[in-house]
């Protein structure tokens, strides 16, 4: 082992007592010192289980038959106590609230140092928390921080050791494109100041391409290879292969077929320098779906004038969080709800269900005003889907869960609406398992038939795509687009300015509890200023093709190829050139 | 319709959540929170102990009156105080009209008042206590006495734990309410909705201890990787960790104050009222 290996796995095998196949297969790795690493790969292709071996709770804490070694900083975890091995190695879970176990903010972020017996223990945990950014907080209850603070609290906690080594398992899941790039920029002072090797768990490829240094690619329990970034994310093929999506100007590029594999670009300034910066002008007009709110005849299905909302806080004081709201949600929406973590998105979803009743103003569901309704009988058209979707899990099977509301209405025959839902959302083999012990994706589809099962007017979503994997994510977009038959409305809250750039007809700017924008994506896309205010980002293909003064501008990855290419087929004709470069 | 719906809003699960949390960290400045967790259990030793043998009624009432103050200077929660006098004049209330409807008089009464009186005694010094230490302090202050680590670290933790199980057991609630069915009427005294309720209240606890255990394996995996089992029992950690603690002379007047008027008030009981 030189003296820049950092860590060095060697030939390990390791499965799980009763498991039938490996979780790693013979996997051999090694990182250096200052690398900053991301690992992709499908689900259950063990990308956590390899992390869990650089800090040694494989094999120490999972217990199963190991084979191979793993030496990290010249320790052999297989000799190294966890704990030990926990002061060079640093870990933040993807569900890095369980990993909170204090309840003050110092106290979380002190408490490994405590432990190790650092009488200096709080001045270590105070440096952590500098790094990690969340300054000013240190005598607050965890309680009281928002989901992204959380997090560097947690990434706080892991670091509090100063170990050489932090490992991070989908930083981004949850959070919205400001709190995501604040998070890296995090992680990249560390590594680029502190020179700390950091390995993520990514999903997400425009921030690897951004961020990470080397890609490793795994699949089946198997490192397959680990490149630098720029090779890695240029092997479309391969990634695609595997349910993993190149930055969409990658695959804009690769898809146009007209360049060497070397000049693909990764980021968007690549592209900018590569795509000749010219205008592509295209002749029609209108462009996606056209523009609901000009339709003659609006018919509400939900009417909220002058809305104000607050709740009560620990401290007993009231936060308000929607803002005198006037609001019409009119038949045929398809409605995306936008804007950072906090501007009031759920607490509007809320109201329409009748869970929480507006404090002034009022909120009116198909004629019927909600606080004189309970939710139970709102249910009857409303449908709210839940962020979290073991939070509607209350029965112990899928299929008992699907059929609760119609079970609970004595629904004749409702039997074969069950069968006929699970099947539309691919439950159907999995209708007996337990809920909470599938996978994101299957949870997912699994609380959107819940929701579909209800026959709802108008389906609220919260965050549907959050948490999963690109592939799982176009899936769900996909069923999302078959909702709309059924439903008079759809409303979406959402960070993913794919899904609204490719489904949504109408979309919502929310900041601070006030409607900072109401109309179709054009307005919202091309407003510069809203963007910015609202910490939107736009979808990386649609920057790219605005920044090259394409007219219209392409919301999705194949627009953008077929403008292109009607731009080339054009050119051709009148014998011009047929390739870029 | 306007008075249900207050009803509602204090009996709501926010509301109670935000009242547990608060009886738990909400009062560290008070004067009592500001004493050793050591003196506080010196103090309750007394307090909440001795009232079951004393039998004068002029030193029980002294006990009270000293109790009463505290809890006014620890500023119990205005919730704690209405359960607790719901709790005692439920009691009270029903023993005496218990001894009146059988024919008891004031003789009969009076021994049952003066029960009512220890445990009033014991439940405010109890609240005094325990509202004046949050759990990281009660915690420490096991610690010092030699509880050992496991323990204490157990407390805080349920603490911190606390706001989330009660967050998700209130959205399993409200996925109940969802998708269930509320009775069409509400039945004499609204006992259809009512049992509704209380149906679906108990049912959420299900869903909850499933997702709690899946939930705990990342807590164990966070505490093994901090060394949480090492440092537990590990003096020299128990030490560093304890360093804050000190009595101060804060400590010493209370005590000594406390001394002083249970004495005089068991002079005074002794001579006068016998």
């Amino acid at each position: 082992m030189t003296s820049a290996e950092q860590i060095k796995i060697e030939n390990v095998t390791f499965k799980y007592p009763g498991g039938e196949e490996p979780v790693l297969n013979d996997v051999s790795l090694t990182i250096n010192k200052g690398e900053f690493v991301a690992i992709i790969g499908g689900n259950g292709s063990g990308k956590s289980t390899l992390c869990k071996l650089i800090n040694g709770l494989i094999p120490h804490y999972y217990v199963g038959d190991f084979t191979g070694s793993a030496t990290v900083k010249e320790l052999n975890t297989e000799e190294t106590k966890v704990a030990d091995l926990s002061q060079h190695v640093g870990y933040v879970y993807q569900d890095f609230d369980n990993q909170l176990v204090r309840a003050r903010v110092l106290e979380d972020a002190s408490f490994a140092p405590l432990n190790f017996g650092y009488a200096d223990y709080k001045d270590r945990g105070k440096r952590a928390l500098e790094l990690a950014g969340l300054t000013g907080h240190d005598d607050e209850f965890i309680w009281q921080l928002s989901g992204g603070q959380k997090h560097l609290l947690a990434l706080a906690g892991a670091i509090s050791l100063d170990p050489d080594i932090l490992i991070m398992d989908e930083p981004i899941a949850q959070l919205d494109p400001f709190h995501a790039k604040e998070i890296y920029n995090v992680l990249k002072m560390l590594n680029e100041e502190y020179g700390k090797t950091i390995i993520v768990i990514e999903h997400h490829t425009e921030f690897i391409a951004d961020y990470c240094k080397q890609v490793v690619l795994m699949d089946k329990g198997n490192v397959l290879w680990k490149k630098p970034t720029a090779d890695a994310l240029r092997l479309v093929d391969q990634l695609m292969e595997r349910q993993i999506f190149p930055p969409q100007v990658t695959q804009a590029a690769y898809k146009l077929d007209a360049f060497s594999n070397k000049s693909i670009p990764i980021t968007l300034q690549e592209a900018l320098e590569i795509f000749p910066n010219q205008k592509y002008v295209e002749e029609v007009a209108v462009h996606g779906p056209t523009n609901n709110l000009e339709r003659a005849c609006l018919r509400p299905v939900v009417e909220m004038e002058q809305v104000s909302f607050a709740y009560k806080t620990i401290t007993r004081s009231k936060k308000t969080v929607l803002n005198g709201i006037d609001l019409n949600i009119n038949q045929g929406d398809r409605i995306a709800l936008v804007g950072n973590n906090g501007a009031g998105k759920s607490s509007l979803m809320r109201l329409i269900t009748g869970l929480v009743k507006p404090e002034r103003g009022n909120v009116t569901v198909k004629g019927k005003n909600t606080r004189d309704y309970s939710p139970e009988k709102l249910a009857d058209f409303v449908t709210y889907i839940y962020q979290n979707p073991e939070e509607m899990f209350i029965e112990d099977s899928v299929r008992k869960d699907v059929e609760f509301f119609l079970k609970a209405r004595k629904i004749p025959e409702y039997g074969k609406k069950v069968d006929r839902i699970l099947e539309q959302f691919e439950l159907t083999s999995l209708q007996e398992r337990d809920s909470r012990l599938m996978s994101g994706g299957q949870q997912r589809r699994a609380s959107l038939a819940i929701g579909v099962a209800m026959n709802p007017s108008i389906i609220l979503l919260d965050e549907p795509t959050a948490n999963l994997d690109i592939a799982t994510r176009k899936h769900i977009t996909r069923l999302i687009g078959t909702l709309e038959d059924n439903v008079e409305a759809v409303l979406v809250a959402t960070h993913d300015m794919q899904l609204v750039a490719e489904w949504a007809n109408r979309i919502i700017v929310l900041k601070d509890g006030n409607v900072l924008h109401d109309g179709t994506r054009e307005s919202v896309f091309n407003d510069r200023e809203l963007l910015n205010s609202a910490g939107l980002n736009p979808p990386q293909i649609m920057e790219l093709s605005r920044e090259l003064y394409m007219s219209p501008v392409s919301y999705t990855v194949d627009d953008f190829v077929a403008t292109v290419n009607k731009q080339f087929g054009e050119e051709n004709s009148d014998g011009i050139q047929t390739k870029i470069i | 319709m306007e008075y249900r719906q207050k009803l509602f809003d204090k009996l709501s699960v926010e509301q109670v959540k935000i009242e547990l949390l608060n009886t738990a960290y909400g009062n560290d400045q008070t004067f009592l929170a500001k004493l050793d967790p050591r003196t506080l259990f010196i103090w309750y030793l007394f307090f909440g102990f001795a009232p079951w043998f004393i039998h004068n009624q002029a030193i029980l009432i002294g006990m009270f009156a000293f109790v009463a103050v505290m809890m006014l200077i620890a500023k119990s929660s205005p919730l704690i105080i209405f359960i607790l006098c719901l709790g005692l004049l439920g009691q009270g209330g029903y023993l005496l009209l218990a001894a009146w409807f059988f024919g008891g008089d004031f003789s009969t009464i009076m021994p049952l008042v003066i029960l009512t009186m220890k445990l009033s005694i014991i439940s405010l010094a109890s609240i005094s206590v325990f509202t004046s230490m949050d759990p990281e302090k009660l915690s420490d202050g096991l610690l010092k006495i030699g509880v050992p680590g496991q323990v204490s670290f157990s407390i805080s933790y349920a603490y911190r734990m606390l706001p989330s199980l009660i967050e998700e057991y209130h959205h399993v609630f409200l996925s109940f309410r969802l998708r269930g069915k509320a009775p069409e009427k509400h039945g004499i005294l609204y006992w259809r909705s009512i049992a509704y309720f209380v149906k679906i209240a108990m049912l959420s606890f299900y869903p909850l201890m499933l997702s709690t255990s899946k939930r705990a394996r990342t807590t164990v995996e966070a505490l093994e990787t901090k060394g949480s089992f090492y440092a537990f029992n590990n003096p020299k950690v128990k030490a560093i960790k304890l360093a804050h603690l000190a009595f101060r002379s804060r400590d010493y007047w209370f005590l000594a104050f406390s001394l002083v008027y249970v004495i005089s008030l068991f002079v005074f009981g002794i001579l006068y009222f016998k």
